[in-house]
């Protein structure tokens, strides 16, 4: 079987080559066909792929395909790794992928360019299964190249609008500032050992005593965050995943909730060994992400747009990640990865459910009173809101705990940050979702046409509903009696080449109280914000614009998401347009323009008019130049 | 006879120069060739004399006419010539010339030398040495000539022929 | 033989300066003419005036073959020219309908 394993990430790019070339041509039947069929034949052959990584006693698949690229000592291979940790995530993205592949045909049946749709979403998860497979740093940077690429690509979907295409330009943009510290950072990475592929790196970085080396490896991981803040929208390059929701919604839940925008998380669980070494670094990855989550927690709060206050939602719920990978916690922080994936993934699914039942209606002051119209998308959505609110016992509570528990253990101030914005997550979830599936209708017109939405939607909603439901089971934490099934799985992979363990020890004796306490803490707060919520907006909005007007100053720094937007474009792209500007006018128009091409361009006329007078065109003329020119010559030899 | 050639070829080279006619002219060069052809013969050259009544008198000056008659373009040339300054530099340039020439022709020690040298000896052209020359050292000239004219007569071809 | 007798009697001289003089009438042709077949013409008589000096000097240098040689040459060139040049005044005036040297200026324009 391992012969056939470079097909997973291959079969969706033969999709894409088929739906992108021949999609016009083959018709919607057979493009949707080639579109599931490459997705599902990767995820049936990723399964096998992870079982004979499962089975091989060091839990490591090590797929070469010979020499890529090899000049001087820099040496690439090609070749792709399954461990526990890149297993994992492939299951995800394939599994989710197919999932989300499955509704998008439902969701998309009656769009234009549904072939050049397939495509897209057939490529993203070729870069995806790249950037999470590769086994070379640069191998995984093509991947990541490419997801972006994609996203650019799928926000862009209905490029018509200038919503759209402005929101993928700045994504792209948000993401080119990231992708270059991930350049710099790969280039540190391998002045410093000498190597590009992640398993020799991660050796040569354990064997490294832990005092040595910081000062070139702390800049070379902090370049790395940077491309993740970028990739994973954390603070300051969150601002294009709100606006990349102008795509249409699978992609919103595939690409910017599921899959993509924890590549960031991927990547630094990846180098964990490297990250362990840096503990400047891990400190500021964890106080980025704690004041991302409650940043975006905060904005999330009064948004209209239902797909807004999810992103908004995906932001803050990625710097949780960020938050336990600081903390150390990189099993915590990869199995909120894992949770979020299948919750978030959901939520977005069910959101676009609602959505094509309101005929595209994303306004949640126009909606209410769903429960009944949509029953399916109703009990799904409700299982994955009490997921990400923590609710006890679902998977979200099981990994955001981990995270809260060991962001305590760093320092409690980050702990601190991390519960306020799991109290607003409760609120804004709880608001989210009775407004649009309790209360009274608010629009009649609206709700009179609501319906259910297919199967081939709906099917999707049941499985990933199941999927949270059970994702549980392989992380419920030591403390509360469960055995943290993905910590010692992850582990091989996570202190790979580690003399010394990168996994804090946690679950021991005389943390279990202190992690009861904090859960319940957190629990109950989340728990009566969550009611706070709930009975805000349970009869409609009267409550909340009461409040509102208490409130004029913060509610309308929370509504204009504290003006980030307009700063960015006062004091940062004004004065850049400014500079462009100036560097047009004066080196374009003056330098290059004028003195470099007019200047030229008008003594040459000058000239060329003054010699013009002897060009008579008449024949005669020319002649007698010449005689007069031989006549001289004559003169010079026979003088 | 010098006299007589020489007169006959200068004259009518002026008439050429001077005549409006064309086909006058034409015959005026005619007339001159001819000139030049006896001054070959008494430059003891008489092969030189036939190629050039053949050659120019002969094909070239038909050539000519042919063209005159074929474009009917006898035509009398404008009065007024359109740029002063030409006509005055190129009668300037041409006495220059002559006046050169003349004093270059009584007052060169070399020419003198040489002309004292080999006046006495009026042995006719050889036919054989000139073979020999041409067909030895100037092989490769002979043979780029050839070319040159099968060239010239394809060139012809292509630009008169109206469609090829 | 001193320079002036050479030129009434047929010496190397006087050979030389009808040339030359051929020579000046020719070019005079050239640049005064406009009708393109004249200042032809007036190239051929140039072509002749050369090859009157080649065989005079050939003559004066004993018989010197070189001199027919090169004679041949020029005659062969003058072929040449003549037919393209004559080629080149018929298509001029197919298109033109002039063998006016000062018409076909278009080049200035």
């Amino acid at each position: 079987m391992n012969k056939y394993y470079w097909l997973i990430p291959i079969l969706p790019l033969l999709g894409c080559l088929f739906n992108g070339l021949l999609g016009k041509r083959a018709g919607k039947s057979l493009t949707t066909f080639v579109a599931l069929g490459v997705v599902l034949g990767s995820l049936l052959l990723a399964l096998s792929a992870f079982f004979t990584m499962k089975g091989l006693p060091d839990h490591r698949l090590v797929l070469a395909y010979g020499e890529w690229m090899g000049t001087g000592s820099l040496s690439v291979p090609f070749g792709l790794v399954v461990d526990p940790l890149s297993g994992t995530m492939m299951l995800v993205v394939t599994g989710i992928g197919f999932l989300i592949h499955l509704y998008s045909v439902g969701y998309m049946h009656d769009e234009e360019g549904y072939a050049r749709y397939f495509s897209f979403l057939n490529l993203f998860v070729f870069f995806m299964l790249t950037l999470v497979l590769g086994s070379t740093l640069v191998l995984m940077f093509v991947g990541w190249e490419g997801v972006g690429l994609c996203s650019y690509l799928l926000i862009g979907y209905a490029f018509d609008t200038e919503l759209a295409s402005a929101a993928g330009l700045k994504a792209f943009l948000a993401n080119r500032v990231g992708d270059l510290g991930v350049v710099i950072g790969m280039m540190v990475l391998f002045a410093a050992f000498g190597t590009l592929t992640i398993s020799d790196l991660l050796t040569q970085a354990g064997r490294l005593a832990p005092e040595l080396g910081f000062g070139v490896l702390t800049f070379a991981t902090l370049m790395l965050f940077m491309g993740a803040t970028g990739k994973s929208a954390q603070l300051p390059l969150y601002l294009w995943l709100p606006d990349a929701m102008a795509g249409p919604t699978p992609v919103s839940a595939l690409i910017h909730a599921a899959t993509m925008v924890t590549s960031g998380i991927y990547m630094i669980c990846r180098l964990a060994p490297v990250f362990s070494l840096t503990p400047i670094t891990l400190s500021v990855v964890a106080w980025v992400g704690a004041a991302t989550a409650l940043f975006a927690a905060t904005i999330g709060l009064l948004q209209r747009d239902i797909k807004k206050v999810l992103a908004y939602s995906t932001v803050s719920q990625l710097g949780y990640m960020f938050l336990g990978l600081g903390a150390s916690g990189f099993a915590a922080g990869f199995f909120h990865v894992f949770t979020h994936a299948w919750f978030k993934a959901l939520l977005f699914l069910g959101a676009g459910s609602v959505i094509l039942g309101l005929h595209h209606e994303q306004d949640l002051f126009k909606m209410g009173g769903l429960k009944a119209k949509m029953p399916i998308t109703f009990w799904t959505m409700l299982i994955a809101t009490l997921a990400i609110i923590g609710f006890p016992g679902t998977s979200g509570f099981a990994s955001k705990d981990e995270i809260l528990f060991l962001a305590y253990l760093k320092n409690p101030a980050l702990w601190l940050v991390g519960l306020v914005a799991a109290c607003c997550t409760a609120f804004y979830m709880l608001r989210l979702f009775t407004l649009a599936f309790l209360g009274a209708p608010r629009d009649a017109h609206a709700h009179d046409h609501a319906h259910e939405s297919p199967a081939s939607m709906t099917v999707p909603l049941v499985l990933l509903a199941a999927g949270v439901l059970v994702s549980v089971v392989l992380g419920w934490p030591a403390a509360f009696g469960g055995e943290f099934h993905i910590g010692t799985w992850l582990a091989p992979s996570l202190a790979y080449g580690q003399a010394h363990g990168a996994q804090g020890a946690h679950g021991e004796n005389g943390t279990h109280q202190l992690a009861w306490a904090l859960a319940s803490v957190s629990t109950l707060l989340a728990l009566g914000f969550a009611a706070f919520g709930y009975y805000s907006y349970k009869d409609g909005l009267a409550v909340a614009e009461a409040r509102a007007a208490r409130f004029p100053v913060l509610h309308r720094i929370l509504l204009n998401k504290y003006y980030v937007d307009e700063g960015v474009e006062l004091y940062l792209l004004r004065p850049i347009r400014w500079f462009g500007n100036l560097l047009w006018k004066l080196f374009d128009v003056i330098l290059i323009d004028g003195v470099g091409v007019n200047l030229p361009g008008a003594l040459t006329r000058v000239i060329g008019d003054f010699m013009a007078l002897f060009q008579t065109g008449r024949v005669r003329n020319y002649a007698l130049s010449m005689a007069l020119g031989a006549a001289a010559l004559l003169y010079v030899f026979l003088k | 006879m010098f006299i007589l050639f020489a007169l006959i070829t200068l004259v009518a080279a002026l008439g050429m120069l001077l005549q409006k006619n064309v086909i006058v002219a034409g015959l005026c060069m005619v007339a001159s060739f001819f000139g030049v052809a006896g001054l070959f013969v008494l430059l003891a050259n008489p092969v030189a004399a036939a190629l050039q009544i053949i050659v120019y008198s002969g094909a070239i000056m038909v050539l000519v006419l042919f063209v005159i008659m074929m474009l009917n373009s006898h035509e009398e040339e404008a009065a007024q010539s359109s740029r002063p300054v030409q006509r005055w530099l190129s009668l300037g340039l041409v006495l220059l010339f002559a006046l050169g020439s003349l004093r270059l022709a009584l007052g060169s020690a070399g020419l003198q030398a040489l002309a004292s040298k080999g006046g006495a000896a009026p042995a006719a052209m050889s036919l054989q040495a000139v073979g020999d020359a041409l067909f030895s050292g100037h092989l490769l000239g002979f043979e780029v000539a050839g070319l040159m004219l099968l060239a010239a007569m394809v060139g012809a071809v292509a630009l008169t022929k109206r469609n090829l | 033989m001193t320079g002036l007798d050479a030129i009434l009697h047929g010496g190397l001289q006087g050979y030389l300066l009808v040339a030359l003089l051929l020579f000046a009438i020719g070019l005079a042709t050239v640049l005064l003419r406009r009708t393109l077949l004249l200042q032809f013409m007036g190239v051929e008589l140039m072509l002749n005036a050369v090859n009157v000096t080649l065989l005079a000097f050939g003559r004066y240098r004993g018989g010197d073959a070189e001199a027919m040689v090169f004679y041949l040459f020029v005659i062969a060139v003058a072929a040449c020219e003549a037919a393209i040049g004559l080629a080149l005044v018929i298509s001029l005036y197919r298109h033109r309908d002039t063998t006016d040297s000062d018409q076909a200026a278009t080049l200035k324009q």
